[in-house]
Order: structure tokens, then C-alpha cells, then sequence
């Protein structure tokens, strides 16, 4: 047997479907050819890759997603003070609203479920699923910006660039963080996200709110670059208070500087 | 001793209505699905990411999961198919990723291990699709017949195919090991055993 042949059947021989002559055959090839031989190592040794498990946050959050989804259906209404709200990561409002919101959707789809199928109603009820999905995301993106490590609270403004609509409530949450949020490099990656949706009229107040709010100097510079390229002037009054406030990084008074002769 | 339920009867369960079969779906199959995930993408981040995604695909889908389907080759086929959408989105909002990326580390660098850090370069070294071929098949365990229904090939085109995948592994690898390519391999001897 040549390499060739002995190569073509190595898939087989892995996974032990060999006949006893293939085998054979195989086998005495391998012993005296070092490539083919290397083959095997090889793939053995990707057999015994260390597996990985990701964080105890990832399983927590959806097993907390199934069972809000699971109570929804079960009750066909949203729930005013079920178990599973005493999360922690229900706890602020705005997931809460996004929660009850899936509730309804995911009530209202249980109910249907038991129904016949007609063609229209597959449809209908697939678009009723697209709706579904969304608003789950909608819950998820929502609660990872209330989670107290930043690499989640990073993973949730990830997330929120896969609307493909610009969502008010996610828009809101990406503000309060924008303002808020304790790592600057969370805020960074909500601005980022945010200007996505610069032509947006609550993006557009919310971005000039934090102009005023911002201590950062790093977000500050950006924010500004950001508010430039938006040409937004009506924060000409505020570019140039923190032009003049000797208090503000010099950095970031030379970029107001800048911005403020770009927009005039 | 209980036998556990077998995947394709808790996905039937799913499908008719149970979701909450889902979460030991999850519970199977987070951490294969994660490990597939740090080893192609590098990313950890995006590999949780991509585990909740497949899953709420999963749920999305569920109505289209046919009796008598091996379960696992559609969960990978599903993990393809939400691995080829978030590549697809990731190159507008690159910065963010990386912001992401460098919140975590990479599994590669923890490794203590000097064989498998090299093995994950060789791996890093190959075209996506052919890495994606290897991690299946070798590292999930995926047979040829179940990897040909999620390429759509047949199977013997998809023996080719591992086969193929392996040979420019050795190549990177021995490359990499400091021991050459083409060359050195002629000579063999001293990388029998890599």
C-alpha cells in the first residue's frame, strides 16, 4: 500500500471503521513511513486538546433567559413577582420592562403553538419568532450592561451592535453607560456603538448631555472627534466652556479648540 | 445507573413545546461548543457570544429540527452558520472586538503546555475552513459521515478533505517546531514522533 491510498483511508482508520485486512495493511504501512506516521500523531494529538469551559456568567444568563422564556409561556401574562425576577440581573427597571415585554411575546406565541399550520400562519407565526428572538437579545444586551464585570458589561455593548434597528431602549442603556459606567473602556466602546446611530434624534441630545457630564479625558477627546463628524453645532456653547475651564486637561482643551474652529 | 436521555430525544421535547430541555442541551454542550469556538476564533469573548447564539438559534429553529436528525451535526452546522454571520458583522466594528479581545486572554497564551501551544499555531496557520474541518472532526470527535451532511458532500469527498487538512497541518507544524517543511520531511527520522 502507497501513501496515497494509505492517506485516503487515515479518516477511516481514526475513527476505527477499518476492515481487518485494511487495518492491517494500514498499520504495517505505518510502521516504516514516518509522514504517515506523523499523520496519526497528529490527529491524536488534536483528540487530546485540552477542552475549555467558558465563564459560570455565560450558563447563568441562559438558564435565567429559558426560564423567563418558560414562565412567559406557561402564563400567558406578563409576571409581576415570580421567582425568577429575584435575579440579580433583573433587578434595574430597564430590564425589567425589556423582560416584560418578551413575556407578553413569548405568552402570546405558547398560545399558538398548539394550533393547526396552515401556510399563513407559519409566516406569520415565523415573524412572530423574529420578533421573539429580538426582544430576547433585546433582554440579553440589556442585563450584560447591568453586570458587574466590565468584560461582560463590554460583551453587552458587543451585542447591541447587532440590532440592525436602532432600539430606544438600548440606545437609552448605551447612554447611561456612556455617562456612568465605572470602566472607561466600557464607555469608550459605547460611544463607539453609539455612533452607529449619530443621526438619531435621542442619540444626538444624549451625546451632547455627556459632553457636559464626561470627566474622562480620554472619552472626552473622543466624544468630541465624534460630535465633529456629526457636525452637531449646538454644542459650540459647551465646546468652548470646556475650552476655557483651566481645570480640563490641556488635551482635551486643544481638541475643544480644534473642534470649535471645525464647526464654526 | 440511568442512562441520559439521548440529545435527539430531549431536542424532540424542545421542539413539542418543553424548552426548558434546552438548558441541559446547554449544559452538554457549552463547553465542546466554546472550546470549538477559542480554537478557531482565538477570541474568548466572541466565543460566548457565539455559544448563546447558537442556542437561541436553536430555540429560534427549533420547529425545523426533524425526528431521526443527529443532533449534534445540526447543533455544528447551526455553530457554522453563526460563526459565518458575527465574522460577517465583526469587520465594521473591528475596534470594539479588539476592545473585547483584550478584556480577555487568550486560551492560547495560558497554555502550560509546549506541544499544544504549537499545535494551536500550526492550527492558526490554516485557512478558516480547513482549521473548522480539523476541530470537528479530530477535536469534537465528529465522524466523516456526520461532517458530510454538514458540508453538504459526500463522504468520501469528505475523507479527502480531513485528509487534506491534516497534511498542511504537518506542514505548519513542522514548520513551525523549527524542523522545516518539503525539505527536512524527505529526511524524516528525527520528527518521527513530531
Amino acid at each position: 500500500m502507497n501513501c496515497e491510498r494509505v492517506g485516503e483511508l487515515i479518516p477511516d482508520y481514526l475513527e476505527g471503521t477499518l476492515g481487518r485486512n485494511e487495518l492491517r495493511s494500514v498499520e504495517q504501512h505505518i510502521e516504516g513511513c514516518a509522514e504517515c506516521r506523523q499523520l496519526v500523531t497528529l490527529a491524536r494529538k488534536l483528540e487530546s486538546l485540552p477542552q475549555e469551559a467558558p465563564s459560570a456568567a455565560l450558563s447563568e444568563r441562559f438558564h435565567a433567559l429559558l426560564e423567563a422564556y418558560g414562565e412567559g409561556r406557561a402564563q400567558g401574562a406578563p409576571a409581576a413577582a415570580s421567582p425568577g425576577w429575584s435575579l440579580s440581573w433583573f433587578r434595574s427597571p430597564f430590564v425589567a420592562a425589556g423582560a416584560t415585554a418578551v413575556l407578553l411575546l413569548a405568552g402570546f406565541l405558547g398560545g399558538r403553538y398548539t394550533a393547526g399550520e396552515s401556510a399563513a400562519r407559519s409566516q406569520q407565526e415565523m415573524a412572530s419568532m423574529e420578533s421573539e428572538l429580538k426582544n430576547m437579545r433585546q433582554l440579553m444586551v440589556l442585563s450584560m450592561l447591568q453586570q458587574e464585570s466590565a468584560t461582560e458589561r463590554l460583551q453587552g455593548v458587543s451585542w447591541s451592535t447587532r440590532q440592525t434597528q436602532a432600539d430606544p431602549q438600548i440606545l437609552a442603556a448605551l447612554l447611561r453607560t456612556l455617562r456612568y459606567d465605572s470602566s472607561v473602556d466600557v464607555r469608550l466602546a459605547a460611544l463607539d456603538a453609539l455612533s452607529r446611530y449619530g443621526s438619531h434624534p435621542q442619540v444626538r441630545e444624549g451625546l451632547a448631555e455627556a459632553l457636559t457630564a464626561q470627566q474622562s479625558p480620554l472619552v472626552q477627546v473622543e466624544l468630541i472627534d465624534l460630535l465633529v463628524q456629526l457636525h452637531d453645532r449646538s454644542v459650540l456653547d459647551e465646546l468652548r466652556r470646556i475650552q476655557q475651564d483651566t481645570s480640563t486637561d490641556p488635551a482635551v482643551r486643544q481638541r475643544a479648540q480644534r473642534a470649535i474652529s471645525e464647526l464654526s | 445507573m440511568t442512562r441520559p436521555v439521548p440529545d435527539e430525544e430531549l431536542m424532540l421535547m424542545v421542539r413539542d413545546g418543553s424548552a426548558e430541555m434546552l438548558g441541559v442541551l446547554f449544559d452538554r454542550y457549552q463547553t465542546p461548543l466554546y472550546s470549538f469556538y477559542t480554537r478557531l476564533t482565538g477570541d474568548r469573548a466572541a466565543s460566548e457570544d457565539l455559544v448563546q447564539d447558537v442556542f437561541l438559534r436553536i430555540l429560534k429553529y427549533r420547529r425545523s429540527y426533524r425526528p431521526g436528525t443527529p443532533f449534534r451535526p445540526w447543533m455544528y452546522q447551526i455553530a457554522r452558520n453563526a460563526r459565518v454571520d458575527h465574522a460577517g458583522r465583526q469587520l465594521p466594528h473591528a475596534k470594539l472586538n479588539e476592545a473585547a479581545a483584550a478584556a480577555a486572554t487568550s486560551a492560547a497564551q495560558q497554555s502550560p503546555d509546549d506541544q499544544h501551544e504549537l499545535l494551536h499555531r500550526a492550527l492558526r496557520e490554516l485557512a478558516d475552513e480547513k482549521r473548522e474541518i480539523l476541530l470537528l472532526s479530530r477535536f469534537q470527535g465528529l465522524r466523516c459521515e456526520e461532517m458530510a451532511q454538514i458540508y453538504g458532500c459526500r463522504v468520501g469527498a469528505m475523507k479527502v478533505r480531513v485528509h487534506r487538512a491534516l497534511e498542511e497541518l504537518r506542514e505548519a507544524f513542522l514548520r513551525l517546531s523549527g524542523t522545516g517543511g518539503e525539505a527536512q520531511r524527505k529526511t524524516a527520522g528525527a520528527n518521527d514522533e513530531l
